[in-house]
């Protein structure tokens, strides 16, 4: 290759793989930057969906999930906006800058809500007999296959610049990747139907669905799940590096006002409230995910093309995010992802995030790249990080751990080759 | 509390008791009073996953219909090993008045409820009438946590088969002219032929239409509004129409022996006719070999 060629390789790499940044928004240090107008916007959009909540709740227990659903979605959004609860930009701090706040946020998160959950499984399933699950619980098959498709994820997801929760959050940003992503995501998922069968019956039906309480009890999983976060939170901190950090201040109301709507929240305070929004919607309707709504709709979508296969084998009898061929207009994970975006978008603009740009060819490319990987591994590992990674291991299901694990893997690896062509 | 209340209260009291023993179904107000009551155990039979778990009538147990009503393996109702075992640990005894309710219009409740009468236990079992639609309607209590009661010696009694239908027996009836009535509660669509299953339920027979004879009485004929059963007048003037009195045995059936165990119920503890619910129904019958069908709307299977 000659130089100039070279050159301008190395350009068009860098145009594909430094543009995210972008998105990324530093908290303003002013206190007084917050205009009333934005203020309003966002009160309009909050109180709009309030009442549509409102709205739903009827007296029978459909309605009144849909209704939970869109709140729960609100609050997740809420606290993923201004809490930068990006599974992968954290684990990106860590590697690229050696900052440890948000990948403790993520290991926070994961403690609470399983310590939370465990709650929940000792009211419904005081004792886990071999045979029962607790009920719609996030514990899919643990096989090579899901450690392949959570490995796509991760890869997919530093490709994007984020996973799919948080392009949802980044949509309400104003994100110039966030929507080719998503596209891109469904395509992914389509790419997913369509090798479902064959991996289905070679692989995954092979391999159980692995609940730790069945072999090491409440207390041991307990134990050993925290014990796990535990060593990883003291890993990350032994290679941290000490990172410039704002000075205490005395708490005044604009300096309150300022730190909940506009600086960014602590880690731990993001991962304590994201733990309980898991704990709040298993509770209530069902395990956090964000990808079950997408997936229908990328099915529902495809299925009038004749395309994907009439069936897709096992899907029914197995936990997870599963998608479906949609027959109503607004189901609760629906509903969960567009209070998460619309919540997510109100918080952006109180904060001054709120940043449209217009995408580059570069940013147009990773995203749809990205995303289609994400939709591959979301699909076939039923769920992305927060559907399998954060509902799994809260619920003490092996798959979520597998799923941790090879995403991370993933993600380190999609690092290595941006850093490596751009 | 003045005397006069006292009594009037006692008497209510005995009277709702005396009411429970005697009908077949209970008012969500009599179940609301009898929640505290040793004597009553109440079961959700529900068949949507973590309905039952994320709030149920206050100390209702679990039965699900999936793996403690019905055999996992083959396709029977539980074996009386397992059912045993299930009500003994649930603490049931002779003395246990059973209420039954769940989601989907009380249709496995009341296929619970024909489990039960199998066993022997038909007269200690009512459902709650409206089931788990018309509790949460009425804004009563839910709760989430798991109850636990001591576990009893209850023996239950061997299957009672005049109470279930077999695919011989109906096969008697359409080819014999066995003197049996059957009523198939499907929709008019099912029982027409038009199609083989209702919406959003897989296709599980390569055969459309009814049994040749079976008279069709959709289910939802028999509840009102908000759920609940029809009066006994009501129910035995509605079968009369199509010619059901009760003067001879009858066999329901329907898709899988759900829904028909809630027709079988009215027929069975409302108005005390002599009738089987026949649990193979269409996904066993729509897929034998060689028996009559009546098919009226011609669906030709994969056919076009």
């Amino acid at each position: 290759m000659s130089g100039r060629r070279r050159a301008r390789g190395s350009a068009l790499a860098s145009s594909f793989f430094v543009g995210q940044t972008m998105t990324e928004t530093s908290p303003s240090a002013s206190h007084s930057a917050v205009s009333p107008l934005r203020i309003a916007v966002a009160l309009i959009l909050l109180v709009g969906l309030g009442v549509w909540a409102y709205t739903l709740h009827a007296s029978d227990a459909a309605s009144r999930a849909l209704s939970f659903s869109l709140l729960t979605g609100m609050a997740f959004g809420i606290v993923l906006q201004r809490g930068r609860f990006c599974f992968f930009c954290n684990f990106r701090d860590f590697v690229e800058k050696r900052d440890p706040r948000g990948v403790l946020s993520i290991l926070t998160a994961l403690a609470a809500g399983t310590l939370l959950y465990h709650v929940v499984f000792l009211a419904w399933v005081p004792v886990p007999l071999p045979d029962r699950l607790p009920p719609t619980a996030h514990i899919g098959p643990a096989s090579p296959v899901l450690a392949l498709a959570a490995f796509a994820f991760g890869l997919g997801m530093a490709i994007a610049g984020s996973c799919i929760s948080a392009q949802l959050y980044r949509l309400g940003e104003g994100s110039p990747t966030a929507p080719f992503a998503l596209v891109g995501a469904a395509c992914g998922f389509v790419l997913g139907f369509l090798t479902w069968n064959p991996l289905f019956l070679s692989v995954i039906s092979e391999w159980p669905a692995v609940w730790l309480p069945h072999h090491f009890g409440y207390t041991g999983t307990l134990a050993a799940s925290l014990g796990a976060l535990a060593l990883l939170a003291l890993l990350v901190l032994a290679l941290a590096k000490p990172q410039p950090s704002a000075p205490a201040e005395t708490p005044t109301l604009s300096g309150a006002f300022h730190r909940i709507f506009v600086e960014q929240w602590p880690g731990t305070i993001a991962g304590i409230a994201v733990g309980i929004i898991s704990m709040v919607g298993y509770f209530r309707v069902a395990p956090l995910g964000v990808t079950a709504e997408l997936g229908s709709l990328a099915r529902t979508a495809a299925d009038t093309t004749g395309i994907l296969p009439e069936t897709l084998y096992g899907l029914d009898g197995l936990r997870g995010c599963a998608t479906m061929v949609k027959e109503a207009l607004f189901s609760n994970n629906g509903l969960f992802v567009i209070g998460l975006v619309g919540a997510s978008f109100a918080s952006a603009i109180v904060a001054g995030q709120f940043t449209p740009t217009r995408p580059t060819s570069g940013q147009v490319f990773r995203g749809l790249l990205g995303g289609a990987l994400m939709g591959w591994g979301a699909m076939i590992g039923l769920g992305c990080t927060v559907g399998v990674l954060l509902s799994g291991i809260h619920a003490g299901a092996l798959a979520g751990w597998v799923f941790l694990t090879f995403c991370t893997a993933g993600a380190w690896l999609g690092i290595l080759l941006i850093h490596r062509f751009a | 509390m003045r005397p006069a209340s006292f009594a009037s209260a006692l008497v209510l009291a005995i009277g709702l008791t005396a009411s429970a023993s005697a009908e077949p179904l209970v008012t969500a107000d009599w179940l609301e009073e009898n929640l505290e009551n040793p004597d009553v155990r109440v079961f959700e039979v529900s068949v949507d996953v973590g309905v039952y778990e994320r709030g149920h009538i206050p100390g209702a147990v679990h039965l699900n219909w999936h793996t403690d009503l019905v055999d996992p393996v083959k396709r029977d109702i539980a074996s009386r090993e397992d059912f045993q075992e299930t009500l003994r640990s649930a603490g049931v005894t002779p003395e246990t008045t059973v209420v039954l309710y769940g989601d989907n219009n009380n249709w496995f409740a009341a296929w619970g409820a024909w489990v039960f009468d199998i066993y022997g236990l038909g007269d200690q079992v009512k459902l709650l009438d409206g089931g788990r639609k018309l509790w949460e309607a009425k804004g009563l209590p839910l709760d989430t946590a798991s109850p636990s009661h001591e576990a009893s010696t209850l023996e239950i009694a061997d299957r009672n088969n005049a109470l279930r239908a077999r695919i011989g027996d109906v096969l008697n009836v359409v080819e014999n002219g066995s003197d049996v009535q059957i009523v198939d509660i499907r929709s008019p669509d099912e029982y027409g032929g038009k199609i083989f299953a209702p919406e959003g339920v897989k296709e599980l027979s390569v055969r459309a239409g009814h049994i040749p004879g079976a008279k069709n009485f959709p289910w939802g004929k028999a509840v009102n509004e908000d759920g609940t059963y029809k009066s006994a007048e009501e129910l035995k003037a509605a079968f009369a129409e199509i010619g059901i009195d009760g003067s001879k045995p009858i066999i329901t059936y329907c898709r899988i022996g759900e829904r028909s165990s809630h027709t079988w119920f009215a027929l069975k503890h409302i108005l005390g006719y002599d009738v089987r619910n026949y649990d193979g129904s269409w996904t066993e019958y729509g897929n034998a070999v060689g028996v009559p069908v009546t098919n009226l709307a011609g669906t030709v299977w994969t056919g076009k």
